[in-house]
């Protein structure tokens, strides 16, 4: 018999709001961007859950193995926090582990197309790669020694993605790269995990599709931008390209904009329909900068601006969930949320102290 | 050690403004006063004077030393304490010169952090190609053997190089090894070609070469590891050559941080520094003697006494003696105590000791947290950068009072790792628990309840007197007599036991019927009842606000009737919350007696491990329920009668005022 969500979340919602709040009052963030060197940096990690990390640069100075300890520090939350949940809730943490494991072998992939196809050698990068299960049975080391497409297809010939990636061939990849292959290891990511929505409680289903909703517009309208407008695809890829749920994907402006031809879209006009606000924001960048800036310029910096605004919005629904009901998935999703938030960030903050970047041009970047 | 608060007193001092600099470093020296702002003077006067910002902030010099703790923290060494600050050392610090040194050293600690990098990538792919020989995944690897005929092997080794591949002479003849990676294979084979390589076909000689070449590969890893391992070392040294410097600096900008904070409670005129702050009274004397020799005498100094200010402004000092820490830090970790009152300590130190022995009273297990206790003790100290792990250095420092109480239990109840090797000297809790006891004072489990509900009654009684000590000393009559934790409340909870064991005696049957037990009740209800009324008299005569009739009436029965609840329902539940000590020392005994049952079903080697893991889950499982139960018992029972935890702390700026090495 399920439990009742109060006694399901009781223990482990409680946990994560602890953490949650210790996470907002740690200025761990800050005192990272004042450093003024990696050396500097690390020490501000020394005392925090992070400190595995500055045990990895005191051992090898090497800034990839400090990225790889974050990371087996980030799969060992979401395992620690399904241990704690039991029935389809766990199993829901435990999928939400196939991003890492699709951006695993998107690496690897990227690693063995360096290796194979572009004939970099791959050295010893392979061993920052992460080679433990998550979630399927893949044989990571068979992949990174692949000689070849059909077999890096074979290897994942009993996992999910072996449709996706047998849909390619290795001439197709040596032509057109590796980005609609990635596109479509996403996709399929999101459809596992709207598929895995639907197997929890009412209440569940409702808060994790919202959360899984605003991501997937985010990389909608990213993708109509980027591509469609900035790239100018053509209608035919760009279509491939969405992720069919949300409001972006079904919204009538974006159909006209994809069925528009190249030279006449209009991501503004879409935009306006869409979300109003973010458009005043993209007009004022272009007549601030217009003129003084690039044109590619100006489309990075709107870029970041839409990214910027998809992300307050992000924001906007995780502060909604912790302030709904206690007992939901919701907490668990906020407390991830921040965590990855959290985590995005120190990397971020480690690869610009270690390229010596300065602390206002980091600040910059990560606004 | 005092049984109260220290007395303390409030120095207001007005020196010349040139004299301020030794002032303030004799007062850091003293380090014994707790500063206050100088906001109580008439506005006018407040209007004279003005504060100083410093030339430097105390931000800019807390965050020049994080960043040399940084650096010594990355070479390894101990962070500096304060022992390391003499005033006598105190200079202006030049930040521009701190910040220059740190980024010379900073600069210096990243091409060693790169040349360590660049040793852990030969690391790993050294890491790589061996744990393929290990795992028998050959398939991953391309092992030739074979002669160039063009070119020289060097420059061949260095092109492999390239690839993280390794060439190896073989033994005989002209042969070459060369061992790589096969995804690199499109790569290396027309390397191998431009070389004009010939594969050997000696089915021997290969298979000789997974071996010559394994060898290389170990020799390989071994230095490229040891060379990693050096740069540990290298960048270590590197600031431990430094260490005295930075430490000095660490000191400087410690100092300065430290006098910062003290200026900022100073209030300037044009001449003259004013400034006010707390001292325990018996340290009154020797600031006196240090302002007045630091300004030369061109100081007016003027003290104050705590009974003339709101007794919630002034700082509570405690002082206990080193003995009694643990102890003291539950009682900081619960609250501070009102000033004047009763200081805690050693009542907690007591009352938690004796409830924690009769919950785990066994010599062995006792003497193994007492070991434990002091092994942790002395792990720190030997590595005190160790990170405090689930057995804290708090609780490495409580465990050998818990091993000696339970120890001192155990011999009462004559029990030794859960066997009676000795007769108990007060009663055998095994036997009692397990239903055979026919000697000694306790024979049954209701025994045992009757003890810990007797002690109960005590540390009731014991919170009680405190409570009345506390009110006595603040000459708060009222409460003092007529509230439920005063005279009356005690004389009615008296009462109260007096029935309770009545009915007890009477084999539950009924409560004693002497005349004088409602009397006493009703005079006390009674009494507590007016208690509202003269509450509402005293302040109106005191000049406090006036209200009407009818809700005095109301507020004072409301007032009444919550007492009553509480007294009636507060005193029994408190009492009856003892029993938990009986319950717990009787789950102890019953562990350990089904693993003695256990451990008899085996014989030999199996019937050990079973009473030593027995022993062991006891000790862990019961210990912490002992520990945490003691706690509980003394917080919510204890502390309720008689701590108000209302107290300000006394925090004197000096040397040893704490800092945080994070920022």
């Amino acid at each position: 018999m399920s439990k009742n969500p109060t006694s399901l979340y009781g223990f482990i919602n409680a946990k994560l709001r602890a953490r949650i709040g210790l996470m907002r009052e740690s200025h761990i963030i800050e005192d990272l961007l004042k450093a003024k060197s990696v050396v500097e940096a690390v020490a501000v990690l020394r005392d925090s859950a992070h400190s595995s990390v500055a045990t990895a640069y005191d051992r090898t100075g090497d800034i990839q193995q400090m990225e790889l300890a974050l990371l087996y520090n980030e799969v060992e939350m979401y395992q620690e926090v399904a241990k704690f949940l039991e029935g389809k809730p766990a199993d829901f943490v435990r999928n939400l582990l196939g991003k890492i494991e699709v951006d695993n072998l998107k690496n690897i992939i990227r690693l063995w197309y360096g290796s194979i196809i572009r004939r970099r050698p791959m050295r010893f990068r392979s061993e920052y790669l992460f080679k433990e299960k998550l979630l399927n049975e893949i044989d990571w080391t068979a992949l990174v020694n692949a000689t070849s497409w059909e077999e890096v297809c074979q290897t994942l010939r009993n996992t999910p993605y072996s449709e996706v990636v047998n849909a390619f061939t290795e001439q197709q990849l040596d032509d057109e790269g590796l980005f609609v292959l990635e596109n479509k290891l996403d996709q399929q990511w999101y459809a596992q995990m709207m598929v895995s929505t639907e197997r929890l409680s009412a209440q569940d289903k409702g808060v994790a599709q919202s959360v899984f909703l605003v991501d997937i517009d985010l990389k909608n309208l990213l993708m109509m931008v980027r591509y469609g407008w900035y790239h100018k695809m053509d209608k035919e890829k760009l279509e491939t390209l969405f992720l069919p749920w949300g409001k972006v994907y079904k919204h009538k402006s974006v159909l006209n904009f994809v069925q528009s031809p190249v030279q006449e879209r209009d991501p503004f006009a879409v935009i306006e329909q869409l979300y109003p606000g973010l458009n005043d924001a993209l007009k004022q960048i272009s007549e601030e900068k217009r003129g003084s800036i690039h044109q590619d310029e100006l489309m990075a910096l709107q870029n970041l601006r839409i990214e910027a605004y998809l992300h307050e919005r992000r924001k906007a629904v995780y502060r909604k969930l912790l302030a709904s009901d206690p007992f939901t998935i919701g907490v668990s999703l906020a407390y991830f949320f921040l965590y990855k938030e959290e985590d995005t960030m120190i990397k971020a903050i480690l690869n610009g102290k270690y390229y010596g970047y300065e602390e206002d041009y980091i600040r910059g970047v990560l606004a | 050690m005092n049984l109260f608060t220290r007395p303390m007193r409030l120095l207001t001092a007005v020196v010349l403004e040139q004299m301020s600099d030794a002032v303030v470093k004799s007062l850091l020296e003293m380090g014994v006063m707790d500063f206050v702002h100088i906001n109580k003077l008439e506005p006018q006067q407040m209007e004279k004077l003005s504060s100083r910002p410093s030339s430097v902030t105390r931000i800019a010099l807390e965050d020049m030393r994080h960043r040399v703790e940084a650096i010594l923290r990355q070479g390894q060494v101990s962070l500096p304490t304060s022992d390391v600050l003499d005033v006598k050392n105190m200079e202006k610090p030049d930040l521009d010169s701190y910040a220059s040194l740190l980024d010379a050293l900073g600069k210096k600690l990243l091409v060693l952090k790169e040349k360590q990098k660049e040793s852990n990538q030969q690391v790993l792919g050294f890491d790589e190609m061996h744990r393929y020989i290990d795992e028998d995944k050959g398939e991953y690897l391309d092992l030739r053997v074979g002669e160039i005929s063009h070119g020289t092997a060097e420059d061949l080794a260095s092109r492999l190089a390239t690839f993280g591949g390794i060439l190896e002479p073989y033994p005989d003849g002209n042969k070459y090894i060369s061992l790589t990676l096969r995804r690199d294979g499109s790569q290396v084979s027309p390397l191998l070609d431009k070389f004009g390589w010939t594969e050997s076909s000696d089915v021997t000689a290969q298979k000789r070469a997974v071996s010559i070449v394994t060898h290389r590969l170990e020799e390989e890893h071994r230095k490229a590891a040891v060379q990693r391992k050096e740069v540990e070392g290298e960048v270590n040294d590197l600031i431990r050559a430094e260490s005295s410097s930075l430490i000095a600096i660490w000191g400087n900008l410690r100092l300065n941080e430290l006098s910062d904070q003290i200026r900022s409670y100073f209030s300037y005129t044009r001449n003259t520094t004013l400034f006010s702050g707390w001292v325990p009274s018996d340290q009154a004397d020797e600031v006196t003697k240090a302002i007045f020799s630091s300004s030369e005498g061109q100081c007016v100094i003027e003290w104050t006494e705590a009974t003339q200010m709101p007794r919630e402004e002034v700082p509570v000092a405690v002082t206990s003696p080193k003995l009694l820490e643990p102890f003291q830090k539950m009682v900081n970790n619960y609250s501070t105590p009102e000033y004047g009152t009763v200081n805690p300590t050693i009542f907690v130190m007591i009352a938690y000791l004796v409830m924690f022995g009769l919950m785990f009273g066994d010599v062995g297990q006792g003497f193994v947290l007492l070991l434990v206790g002091f092994l942790t003790q002395l792990s720190y100290r030997k590595n005190p950068l160790k990170k405090d792990g689930m057995l804290s250095r708090n609780l490495s420092k409580l465990l050998p009072y818990l091993g000696v109480s339970s120890m001192v239990f155990g011999v009462l109840y004559g029990s030794y790792f859960g066997f009676a090797l000795f007769p108990a000297l007060w009663f055998n809790l095994d036997a009692v628990v397990a239903g055979n006891a026919t000697t000694g004072p306790v024979r049954d489990v209701y025994g045992i309840l009757g003890i810990t509900i007797k002690f109960g009654i005590i540390v009731i009684y014991t919170g009680l007197v405190l409570n009345w000590i506390n009110l006595f000393r603040k000459k708060a009559w009222l409460k003092m007599t007529l509230d439920k934790n005063g005279i009356v409340g005690g004389i009615l909870f008296a009462t109260g036991l007096y029935m309770g064991f009545g009915f007890v005696g009477s084999n539950y049957k009924e409560f004693p019927s002497d005349p004088w037990i409602p009397i006493v009740l009703g005079v006390t209800i009674l009494l507590l009842f007016l208690r509202g009324f003269l509450d509402y008299y005293l302040s109106v005569k005191e000049g406090g606000q006036r209200e009407s009739a009818g809700k005095v009436i109301m507020d004072s029965t409301m007032e009444w009737l919550v007492d009553m609840l509480e007294i009636f329902g507060g005193y029994l539940s408190n009492t009856l919350s003892f029993m938990r000590v009986a319950g717990l020392g009787i789950a102890h005994a019953a562990l350990m007696e089904s693993f003695k049952e256990l451990s008899s079903l085996s014989s030999g080697v199996g019937a050990i491990a079973i009473l030593v893991l027995g022993n062991a889950l006891v000790i862990v499982l019961e210990g912490l329920s002992s520990g945490i139960q003691s706690l509980r018992l003394n917080y919510y029972e204890f502390f309720s009668r008689y701590f108000t935890g209302k107290g300000v702390a006394y925090e004197p700026v000096g040397l040893k005022t704490s800092f945080s090495a994070q920022k």
